[in-house]
C-alpha cells in the first residue's frame, strides 16, 4: 500500500511538475451585447450600424492588410456579403491593428488592398483598436455574427469563418452554416469556434 | 485468455498504425550562402495536417529558414527583416561575436525593421543555428518554427575524408515537436512537450541516403524534450563533432543523449547495407531516469504529451545506390583542439538552480533565486580571463543551459573529471544538467569587451527561460578615454542622399555604437549595430522621404539625432 502511495506520489509530481505559466486567457463571446460605433469607410464614408436600417444582423470580420491567413478569404468574404446582405445580414470587414507598430496597416494600403481585391463590402479603420476591443477579437481574420434582438445587437457566433483557409472547395463555413440556422429560426449548433491567425495587438 | 486477448489486439493495433505510416520526404532547407544574408522573418501558413493549415512563422520560408554557410575568417553582414507583427530577436546561437551584435533579449527588432548586425566568423566549422530570443516571447516565436541552421567551414575541416555534400551525404536534420489544437493550430502556452515529431518540419520523414558513410547533424529544437538517439538495429556510429565544432577524433556510441539547443554531429555506415534496406534514427526515450524531459508518463496537460516515456522514430532512411567520391571509412583522427583546463582557470563561479517547486509557494525556475532582469547585470567578467563555472542542479528536474559569446569545455561533472561522458569531450555551448547533478565547464571570454550589452547564460527550456531562468554577463575590458560628455557633433552628407549616405564626426575620439533610422512618425525602419560608417549606409531600399538618423556614442552613450532626406 505504501508502495503505491509512493507511485501515485511519483505519477503526481511527474505530472505535475515545475511552473505553470500564464494561462491563455479564453474570452467568451457568444451573448455579448455590442453598441453602435462610426469608423471610416475606405470611401472616406463613416459606417454604423444605423447606416442599415433594415439589417437583422451583421457579418462581422476583423481582417487586416498583411496577415498571410487572412489574406486567403477576400474572395470568400466578397461571396458572403453577396448572398447575406440580399438577406439582410450585410458584411463589414474591420482593421483593428494597431498602425502605429504595423506600417502595412495604413488607411491608404486599406485603400489599395480593397480596390485591388474588388471588394464589395466596407473595409472600416479601427483606428483606437476601441472596436476590436470591444468585440474581444483576438486574431485575423476573426469572424462574428450579430443579430438584433430588443433592439440591441448580440453577438451570436465568434470564430473562424471556416475551417480550411488555403482550400475553400475543402472548406464547412461556419458563417453559413450558423446564418442558415438564424434565419430559420433554430438554436445555432455551433456558436463558437476558436479564431487563429496574425494577433491583434491592443494599446495599453 | 484475457492477456491472449489483450496481447492480440495490441499486436493487430501495432500492424494497423505501421500500415496507417505514410513517409514524407524530409525537407532539406535551402541554402544562402557568402557574406552577406538577407533573412527576411514572416508570419506564414503550411499544411502540416490533413483540414486546415497551421499557422507558422518562417525565415524566407513557411517554417524554418535557410542553412547558412559561413567560412571561417569572412565577415559577414546580416539583413534581418522583421515582417512579423510583433517585436523578435534573432540570436545566432554558439558564435563568438560583439554583444551588440548577438540578438539576444536587448536586441529587439520591432515590425517592420531592417536589423543588421555583422562579424568576423571567428568559429570554427561546426553546426550552429539561429532562433528567437526575446524575453518571455522566446517560447512563442520558435514554437512558430522560426530558427535556422548555420555551417560553418574551415580548412581543417575541408581536409578531412568526411561526407560534405550538403542534402546528399552531409544532412541537417532539426528534431522538435509541435501539439495542435483541434484546428491544427500549434499550442505555444502552457506546453512543455509536442505530440507530434516534425523533422526539420516533416512529419514521419524519411530519406534516401547513398550506401555509404553519411554525416548527419542534429540539432535539439525542442522546449524541453531530451532525445537518446540511436539506430534501430543498434548499429555503432561515430560523433565527430559538438556544438562548437569537430572532435579531436570520432567517439564511437550506440546512443547519444541530445537536449534542448545542442548539436552533434554523426556519422553512420551504410555501406553494409542492401540497396533498399531500411534504417530507422529513433528517439528511445522510455524508461529514462527521473528528470530526463519528456520522460513523464503523462500523456496529456503542460508536461504530458503522446511521445512522452516512448521510443519513437525520427527518420526513416532508405538506403539507396552508392555515389561517386563516397566516403567509405572513419577517420582515426579529425582536429587538433587545445582545450582549457580547469587548471587554467583564474576565476571560479558557480551557479545554482532554484525555484520551480511545485505547489501553492511554487517560483519560477532561476538560478541563484533571481529571476531575469533585463537591467540587471548579474556577473561582470574581465577580458580575456579563463573563468570556471560550476552550475549545481539540486532541484527537482533536469536543464539545459547554455551560455552566450564563448565555446566551452566540460572539465567535470559531479566534479569528477572522468565523469565527463566522451560524446561531449569536444567545445559546448550548452550542457545538460541532469536532476541531482553539477556539471563544470572552463572558458576563455576573449575579443568583445563591452560595459553597456551584456551576453546571456540561460537554461535553454524556452519555457524555463521565458519564466526567467536567465542571467546576463558584460565582459568588460581596457577603452578608450574620452570624457567628452557632450552630444557627439556630426552632419550627414550627401543631403539629400539617394543611395549611400556617410557620417563626419566632428571629433574623431568619438566612436559610434548604434544608428538608428526612423522615420518622422517614430518607426525604426533600421537598426545599425557598431555600423562601418566610413563605408557608407545604404539607404537605397528607403522610400523618398524625411528620416531622422539618431546616433549613439560607444563611450558615453549620448545620442544625438539628425534629419536627412532621401531623394
Amino acid at each position: 500500500m505504501i508502495r503505491v502511495l509512493k507511485v501515485i506520489f511519483i505519477l503526481f509530481v511527474w505530472s505535475s511538475f515545475g511552473f505553470k505559466g500564464k494561462p491563455y486567457k479564453e474570452t467568451k463571446h457568444v451573448g455579448k451585447s455590442i453598441s453602435d460605433f462610426s469608423l471610416l469607410n475606405i470611401d472616406r464614408t463613416h459606417i454604423s450600424f444605423k447606416t442599415y436600417p433594415n439589417a437583422k444582423g451583421f457579418i462581422i470580420v476583423f481582417t487586416c492588410n498583411h496577415c498571410p491567413f487572412a489574406k486567403l478569404y477576400p474572395e470568400r468574404l466578397n461571396a458572403l456579403n453577396l448572398k447575406y446582405s440580399s438577406l439582410g445580414v450585410p458584411l463589414l470587414a474591420i482593421n483593428s491593428m494597431d498602425t502605429a507598430v504595423y506600417e502595412e496597416e495604413s488607411f491608404d494600403l486599406m485603400r489599395a488592398k480593397a480596390m485591388r481585391e474588388k471588394t464589395n463590402f466596407p473595409y472600416l479603420y479601427d483606428v483606437t483598436q476601441s472596436v476590436g476591443k470591444s468585440f474581444g477579437a483576438d486574431h485575423t481574420p476573426h469572424a462574428f455574427i450579430l443579430w438584433k434582438e430588443n433592439e440591441q445587437w448580440i453577438i451570436k457566433y465568434a470564430g473562424a469563418i471556416d475551417d480550411n483557409g488555403e482550400h475553400p472547395e475543402l472548406a464547412n463555413s461556419f458563417i453559413e452554416n450558423t446564418l442558415t440556422e438564424l434565419l430559420a429560426n433554430k438554436a445555432i449548433s455551433n456558436p463558437e469556434t476558436a479564431s487563429f491567425g496574425c494577433r491583434i495587438y491592443y494599446r495599453k | 485468455m484475457r492477456k491472449i486477448s489483450f496481447t492480440l489486439v495490441f499486436a493487430l493495433g501495432l500492424i494497423g498504425m505501421a500500415n496507417a505510416q505514410t513517409y514524407q520526404n524530409l525537407w532539406i532547407p535551402d541554402t544562402l550562402s557568402g557574406t552577406t544574408f538577407n533573412l527576411t522573418i514572416k508570419d506564414t501558413i503550411k499544411q502540416l495536417r490533413t483540414g486546415n493549415q497551421t499557422i507558422t512563422g518562417g525565415i524566407n520560408n513557411n517554417f524554418w529558414g535557410p542553412t547558412l554557410f559561413i567560412n571561417k575568417g569572412d565577415v559577414v553582414h546580416m539583413n534581418v527583416r522583421n515582417n512579423l507583427n510583433d517585436s523578435t530577436t534573432i540570436h545566432w546561437h554558439g558564435m563568438h561575436l560583439p554583444a551588440v551584435m548577438d540578438g539576444g533579449p536587448h536586441q529587439v527588432i520591432p515590425p517592420g525593421t531592417l536589423w543588421q548586425p555583422y562579424w568576423e566568423m571567428k568559429n570554427q566549422a561546426g553546426t550552429y543555428w539561429y532562433h528567437p530570443h526575446l524575453h518571455e516571447m522566446s517560447t512563442e516565436h520558435m514554437n512558430k518554427g522560426i530558427g535556422g541552421f548555420m555551417i560553418v567551414r574551415d580548412a581543417e575541416e575541408a581536409a578531412l575524408a568526411i561526407p560534405r555534400t550538403y542534402g546528399v551525404d552531409d544532412i541537417p536534420l532539426m528534431l522538435t515537436s509541435r501539439r495542435y489544437n483541434a484546428n491544427n493550430q500549434f499550442v505555444s502556452t502552457n506546453v512543455a512537450y509536442g505530440d507530434y515529431l516534425l523533422s526539420n518540419g516533416t512529419s514521419n520523414a524519411q530519406i534516401s541516403l547513398p550506401k555509404q558513410f553519411v554525416r548527419l547533424r542534429i540539432l535539439n529544437a525542442e522546449i524541453e524534450r531530451g532525445y537518446d538517439l540511436g539506430f534501430s538495429d543498434n548499429r555503432t556510429f561515430y560523433i565527430i563533432a559538438n556544438d562548437g565544432g569537430l572532435l579531436n577524433a570520432p567517439v564511437s556510441a550506440t546512443r547519444v543523449k541530445l537536449m534542448v539547443g545542442e548539436r552533434v554531429e554523426i556519422l553512420v555506415n551504410l555501406g553494409n547495407d542492401a540497396v533498399g534496406a531500411v534504417l530507422d534514427l529513433k528517439a528511445y526515450n522510455s524508461g529514462q531516469a527521473f528528470g530526463f524531459p519528456g520522460g513523464e508518463p503523462g500523456k496529456s496537460g503542460e508536461f504530458g504529451s503522446l511521445l512522452n516515456n516512448i521510443d519513437f522514430p525520427v527518420l526513416r532512411i532508405n538506403v539507396a545506390a552508392t555515389n561517386a567520391n563516397a566516403i567509405t571509412s572513419v577517420p582515426t583522427t579529425l582536429v587538433n583542439n587545445t582545450y582549457w583546463t580547469a587548471a587554467d582557470a583564474a576565476v571560479s563561479r558557480t551557479l545554482t538552480v532554484t525555484g520551480g517547486v511545485p505547489g501553492p509557494n511554487s517560483t519560477p525556475f532561476a538560478f541563484d533565486n533571481k529571476i531575469f532582469d533585463l537591467s540587471y547585470i548579474n556577473k561582470t567578467l574581465n577580458l580575456n580571463a579563463i573563468e570556471k563555472w560550476t552550475i549545481t542542479n539540486s532541484n527537482v528536474f533536469g536543464h539545459t543551459f547554455h551560455i552566450h559569446d564563448v565555446e566551452f569545455k566540460i572539465v567535470a561533472r559531479n566534479g569528477s573529471a572522468t565523469a565527463v561522458g566522451t560524446h561531449e569531450s569536444g567545445w559546448k555551448d550548452v550542457l545538460y544538467l541532469p536532476r541531482s547533478e553539477s556539471a563544470t565547464f572552463v572558458a576563455r571570454f576573449d575579443d568583445y569587451a563591452d560595459p553597456i550589452h551584456p551576453f546571456m547564460y540561460h537554461c535553454h527550456f524556452s519555457n524555463h527561460e521565458d519564466g526567467g531562468m536567465m542571467g546576463q554577463f558584460v565582459v568588460n575590458g581596457t577603452t578608450g578615454i574620452n570624457n567628452n560628455k557632450e552630444k557627439i557633433s556630426f552632419t550627414i552628407f550627401p543631403n539629400p542622399v539617394k543611395e549611400k549616405l556617410f557620417l563626419s564626426l566632428a571629433d574623431t575620439k568619438n566612436s559610434v555604437y548604434y544608428i538608428t533610422i526612423f522615420n518622422l512618425s517614430g518607426r525604426a525602419l533600421m537598426m545599425l549595430p557598431q555600423p562601418e560608417i566610413q563605408k557608407g549606409i545604404d539607404i537605397s531600399l528607403l522610400a523618398k522621404g524625411t528620416y531622422l538618423l539618431q546616433l549613439m556614442d560607444k563611450e558615453t552613450k549620448s545620442i544625438s539625432i539628425q534629419k536627412f532626406i532621401k531623394e
